[in-house]
Parts: structure tokens; C-alpha cells; sequence
């Protein structure tokens, strides 16, 4: 059925697969959001609770980006992206709490992990 | 006679959010969604398919795993419930900002708008600039962020198309580390009290001892709701102590 949709549907195909599968599924959780967070108030337990979540999640997507990567990303083994975000948060540190240096230092031994193993 | 103001300051705040955005955001953007140009070229669909799914999905995680399912053969409910489980972060993101947004001549549509644009720079920059901000300003700036990374991401979704094939492969994987890479500085920059610092660390390593536990799909509902809970039951007790 899907290969026929995808025929019918010619050239417009990726487009709607865009729409469908990946927009849909991802607003439905902002639109939600807008209306259980229209009327909170943003210093209250349940506020300070919900905030924990996005981050403890935010934490979770990360380590499934770096546990399970895709594309090029598959080239670094784990050992080399688990060592490339460690000193990423080092040099913000040591850079005295610069994101950008942080960021440029995780990528910079990222990169270097690469070259060994492209 | 008090004297209403008859315009609201909608486009100096907007430029003032733009300006803000012109910097590390939108590079830190750019390189994100460069990778997923090469992966939507990967896969054999058109520029515009990729460009389209940074403006309407606005979710790099949601994107990789899109393209890289596509591409990996999966069906495409499959590929829908597994996005969609991977974007649930959305909802406490948005909560959370919703009452930041908000004001006497921002409505319903308006926040809509709005929460669309939330993403990991939008809400963290977001959370961090706008209680500094008079609440009318708020809105308009916000917009004004998030359209100039939005169009500097959507401009780099569709350099990288042409741009992937032609990196050396060190290069292509640095630019698909730099979403990890900066989703952890965010959080790291804007964790203050422990409970933060909880949240971060236990979101981070229940991950795969979650995915170990309950499979690939629902692995980050339980990361969230654990992780996230166990830090706030810390901020309970550190505040009654």
C-alpha cells in the first residue's frame, strides 16, 4: 500500500513524508505544551519539576546520539565520542565557562579521533 | 491622563533578538543541520525535502533519526511513533517557557507560534535572556532569535546537501558531534542548583541502562520521568534541610 502511495504521490513524496512522519509527530508535543503550560505559574513545584524533565531528557537524547550514532558520526568508535564530550565540558571549564571554547575543543579532539579511523 | 502606548515596540525588540542570534547560535545551528543535508541527500530526496524538515520539524535529533531510518529501511509508522517519542522533551520545554512568553497582546496563536521555534539554543538561550527582558519585549524577541537561527539553519540544511559528499569523513562526523556536543554545554551552562546538576547527570547515564531495560522506543519517557523526578524529590529535600 505504502509503495503505492509513494507512486501516486510522485516527486511530492519526500515532502510528505517530511510533513507525516516527522513534522506531526514532533508539534503535537509543543502544541500540547502551550496549552498545560498557558496558565502555570512559572515559579511553582510542578514548574521546577517539569523543567527537571526536559533536562533529564535533553541528558537522555544525548547519550542515545553518542551510544547509537548515524551516518558519519558511526566512523569515531565510542571510546573517541564518549573522550571528545568529556573534554568538550573540560575546556568550558578551563576556559572559564566558554561554550564556544568548550564546543571547539570537543570537536577539535573529535576530529582528531577521526583521522585516525577514517 | 494616563497616555496608552498606541505601538508596541514589536520590531526594535525583534532586531534586538535577531542580533542576539547572529553569533554562536547560528553557527553552532549551521553546523548541526549541515549533517542533516548529507543524510537527506543520502537518501535520495530532494534539497528542498531537507530544508522543509529543518523549518516545519525544527528538531535536529528528530531529523537524524527521520533520514537515518529512511535510510536504514524502517517502516514508516515505525519511524513516526519513534520520532515522536524522541521529541517529548517539547512538552516540558514549552511548558516552561510558555510563562515567559506570554502577555496582555500575546495570544493563543501567538504562542503557537512561538513554541514551534522552541528548540534545545531557543529554549536555553531563551530561559536565560528573556526574565531580563519587560514582558512586551519578551515575544518579539523571541521570534526574532529564533527566525535568524532557524533561517541560518535552513541556509546550511541546504549548503550541506551539495557540500556532504565532498568533506573528508573526520570533518562530516564533527559536524554530527556538534548536536551532542552542544546540547551538553547548554545544559551544563545553565545548571545552577544541584537538582540541575542531578537531572543532567542521571538523564545521561540511565539512557542506555534504559534502552538496555525497556528497548529503543520508550527508553527516554523513562529516562525523563525517573531522571527528572529523582532530581526534583533532591530539590525538595535540599530546600526542607
Amino acid at each position: 500500500m505504502l509503495a503505492a502511495l509513494e507512486h501516486a504521490t510522485g516527486g511530492l513524496w519526500p515532502y510528505l513524508v517530511v510533513v507525516l512522519i516527522g513534522f506531526l509527530p514532533t508539534e503535537i508535543w509543543r502544541v500540547i505544551g502551550v496549552f498545560a503550560g498557558r496558565n502555570l505559574d512559572e515559579s511553582s513545584d510542578l514548574m521546577i519539576w517539569v523543567r527537571l524533565v526536559a533536562a533529564a531528557l535533553v541528558a537522555g537524547v544525548v547519550a542515545k546520539l553518542l551510544l547509537a550514532p548515524s551516518g558519519a558520526l558511526a566512523v569515531v568508535p565510542l571510546w573517541g565520542r564518549a573522550g571528545a564530550l568529556a573534554a568538550g565540558g573540560l575546556g568550558y571549564w578551563l576556559m572559564r565557562r566558554s561554550v564556544l571554547g568548550g564546543l571547539m575543543l570537543g570537536e577539535a579532539v573529535l576530529i582528531s579521533v577521526g583521522l585516525m579511523y577514517a | 491622563m494616563n497616555v496608552e502606548p498606541v505601538s508596541r515596540p514589536f520590531w526594535p525588540s525583534f532586531v534586538a533578538g535577531v542580533g542576539s542570534a547572529a553569533g554562536l547560535p547560528s553557527l553552532v545551528l549551521m553546523a548541526s543541520l549541515i549533517g542533516v543535508g548529507g543524510l537527506t541527500r543520502d537518501i535520495g530526496y530532494p534539497m528542498f525535502a531537507g530544508v522543509l524538515s529543518t523549518i516545519l520539524i525544527w528538531a535536529g535529533p528528530a531529523q537524524v533519526l527521520l533520514f537515518g531510518s529512511i535510510a536504514a529501511g524502517a517502516s514508516m509508522p515505525a519511524i513516526a511513533i519513534a520520532v515522536s517519542l524522541s521529541s517529548i522533551r517539547f512538552f516540558p520545554m514549552v511548558v516552561s517557557i510558555v510563562p515567559l512568553l506570554r502577555g496582555p497582546d500575546v495570544g493563543m496563536g501567538k504562542l503557537l507560534l512561538g513554541a514551534h521555534f522552541v528548540a534545545v539554543t531557543s529554549w536555553t538561550e531563551g530561559r536565560r535572556l528573556l526574565p531580563d527582558l519587560p514582558v512586551k519585549e519578551r515575544f518579539p524577541f523571541f521570534i526574532g532569535f529564533a527566525s535568524m537561527v532557524m533561517a541560518a539553519a535552513s541556509f546550511a540544511t541546504g549548503v550541506g546537501y551539495h557540500l556532504i559528499g565532498a568533506l573528508p569523513a573526520a570533518l562530516a562526523a564533527a559536524l554530527l558531534f556538534t548536536t551532542p556536543m552542544f546540547f551538553t554545554l547548554s545544559l551544563v551552562a545553565g545548571s545552577k542548583t544541584q537538582a540541575d546538576w542531578a537531572a543532567l547527570i542521571l538523564g545521561f547515564a540511565l539512557a542506555p541502562l534504559s534502552t538496555f531495560v525497556v528497548g529503543q522506543d520508550f527508553d527516554l519517557l523513562v529516562v525523563g520521568l525517573i531522571g527528572g523526578s529523582a532530581a526534583y524529590l533532591l530539590h525538595r529535600t535540599r530546600r526542607k534541610g
